[in-house]
């Protein structure tokens, strides 16, 4: 199907832009609701904080390549790191630069 | 069933050399390499910002839709995940598509949609109940744009428009 761009949001300003990855296909199994229900539940009980319940997302993403409502990829080039460098930073990377504009 | 959502991006990419962005043709920078970009920077954010959606349905539209979530607070950089929840009140099969907005619309440009649920038709049985992921990752080049002082909300907003009842 085709989107002109017209009809949706023509008139606001910035034109809609895809998603990057293109788009989920639903889980109409409902494969993966355990794990949406755990990162909700976190996230409800951690003052809705993306970092605190980070785990809980990636078990959620996880469960949708498993079932192939997701195309596989390693979790890290979605901005999962791992493990070993979390909020404990080290002094090195707390001086990192940030970006100069 | 992979090849679905792959299929899907030839689409959306001729789709943005057609509109293109900002009038432009290039190929921005892909999420993927702007996270790999930052880790290798070893970019550190601070600002929290809250996310937090809007759901609505055109005229016409049988669906209850709404966000599964109030908000989610998320610094620069860090990928994110939100759910949406859709439901076809009615006694027959209908199929929707959605579009979205961000606001303010000075951040929009900041707000990447990794994957999600817009753009392509979707089609719900009669009482049917989904759940419909969007996955997000606003630019830490947000942090460092002095317009951006003022923002502390962005918030995602969807319509869910109907295409076919059967």
């Amino acid at each position: 199907m085709s989107l002109s761009g017209g009809a949706f949001g023509g008139n606001r300003g910035l034109r809609p832009v895809p998603p990057e990855k293109g788009v989920f296909p639903l889980d109409h199994l409902h494969q993966c609701d355990l794990e949406k229900k755990d990162y909700l539940n976190c996230l409800k009980s951690s003052g809705h904080q993306s970092e605190k319940c980070r785990q809980f997302s990636k078990k959620y993403l996880e469960c949708r390549m498993e079932k192939n409502l997701m195309a596989r990829q390693d979790m890290s080039e979605l901005g999962f790191r791992k493990e070993t460098e979390t909020n404990g930073e080290t002094s090195e990377e707390k001086n990192s630069k940030r970006i100069e504009v | 069933m992979v090849g679905g959502s792959y299929a899907a991006v030839p689409l959306y990419r001729r789709f943005c050399q057609a509109t293109g962005y900002g009038g432009t043709i290039q190929r921005r920078e892909s999420v993927e390499e702007k996270i790999a970009r930052h880790a290798k920077d070893g970019t550190v954010t601070e600002r929290e910002i809250a996310v937090q959606f809007n759901a609505d349905v055109a005229d016409g539209m049988p669906w209850k839709f709404t966000p599964t979530q109030r908000e989610v607070r998320v610094k620069p950089g860090e990928s994110a995940l939100a759910f949406y929840t859709a439901e076809n009140r009615s006694s027959t099969p209908i199929t929707g598509v959605s579009t979205y907005n961000v606001t303010p619309m000075k951040a929009a440009v900041y707000f990447n949609k990794i994957q999600c649920f817009c753009f392509e038709e979707q089609r719900l049985l009669p009482g049917e109940q989904i759940d419909m992921p969007v996955f997000f990752y606003i630019d830490p080049e947000f942090e460092t744009d002095p317009r951006m002082d003022d923002i502390n909300n962005i918030i995602l907003s969807y319509t869910f428009f109907k295409v076919s009842e059967d």
